[in-house]
């Protein structure tokens, strides 16, 4: 990638270290991952998806995407971001990744994006 | 991270995908001058050395699930990814604040170079390595 991904300004002392605007785009990552044929039709969770950044980026592939995230300032935000969006296959929650709120199976894939 | 891990297996279903990407800390991010007909490195930056340590941890906890029988690797990459500031005084307040970078860049220009570029725009280039896996 010799591009730079979106002029964002002074970026890096204005908003948090941990924010999503110093990562790359949505659409970046899938592209390396795999592209959409990764996600399309598939039931998705991202675990610790703080904003919601990545969730609503897979959210036009997915049958469905679910973002988890410990931080309720966050996923606030990640709801805010699915309503403005329009995004109805989306739903974010609070909670650990040490005792997911899903039952066994419930997720074609899982992503752990910046998280571990 | 290795209870995540276990219940991100329990959550897959079979023949579920894993995907785990992050920062890589084991190639060296660029400080670069971006100029009209390009970008050039003109530093380098070090992960600070906890998040090394972090990272190690990360690797070692894929490593046991892997061990475990849990998840099979399918594939892995890096890709680069540029965090572009207006100027020089940007990209060095950044790294002041940042807590995953050191809070200095290396630089390979000397200081009057950099004085004589540090209005122009500058970028931090690092790597993001990814890694699939499958469920077993």
């Amino acid at each position: 990638m010799n591009k730079v991904v979106g002029h964002v300004g002074r970026v890096g002392w204005q908003v948090p270290a941990v924010s999503s605007a110093l990562r790359p785009s949505a659409a970046v990552e899938l592209g390396h991952w795999g592209g959409p044929r990764l996600v399309r039709g598939k039931r998705v969770l991202d675990l610790g998806c703080g904003d919601g950044r990545l969730a609503l980026g897979m959210a036009p592939y997915a049958k469905s995407v679910a973002g988890l995230d410990p931080d309720p300032p966050l996923i606030a935000s990640a709801r805010r971001r699915a309503r403005a969006s329009g995004a109805r296959n989306v739903r974010f929650q609070v909670g650990a990744a040490q005792t997911l709120p899903y039952p066994s199976g419930a997720f074609d894939v899982v992503i752990l994006s910046w998280t571990l | 991270m290795v209870d995540a891990l276990r219940e991100v297996h329990r959550v897959l279903a079979p023949r579920g995908v894993l995907v785990d990407a992050r920062p890589d800390s084991r190639v060296l991010a660029g400080a670069e001058h971006l100029t009209g007909r390009g970008h050039r490195r003109v530093g380098t930056i070090n992960t600070a050395r906890v998040e090394r340590a972090n990272d190690r941890i990360s690797d070692r906890a894929i490593a046991r699930v892997v061990r475990e029988g849990l998840f099979e690797r399918r594939r892995h990459g890096r890709f680069w990814h540029r965090v572009p500031f207006d100027d020089l005084s940007g990209l060095v307040q950044y790294l002041r604040e940042h807590l995953r970078f050191a809070h200095r860049a290396r630089w390979s220009v000397d200081a009057a170079m950099r004085r004589r570029i540090k209005n122009d725009r500058f970028a931090i280039r690092r790597a993001v390595r990814f890694e699939l896996l499958d469920r077993r």
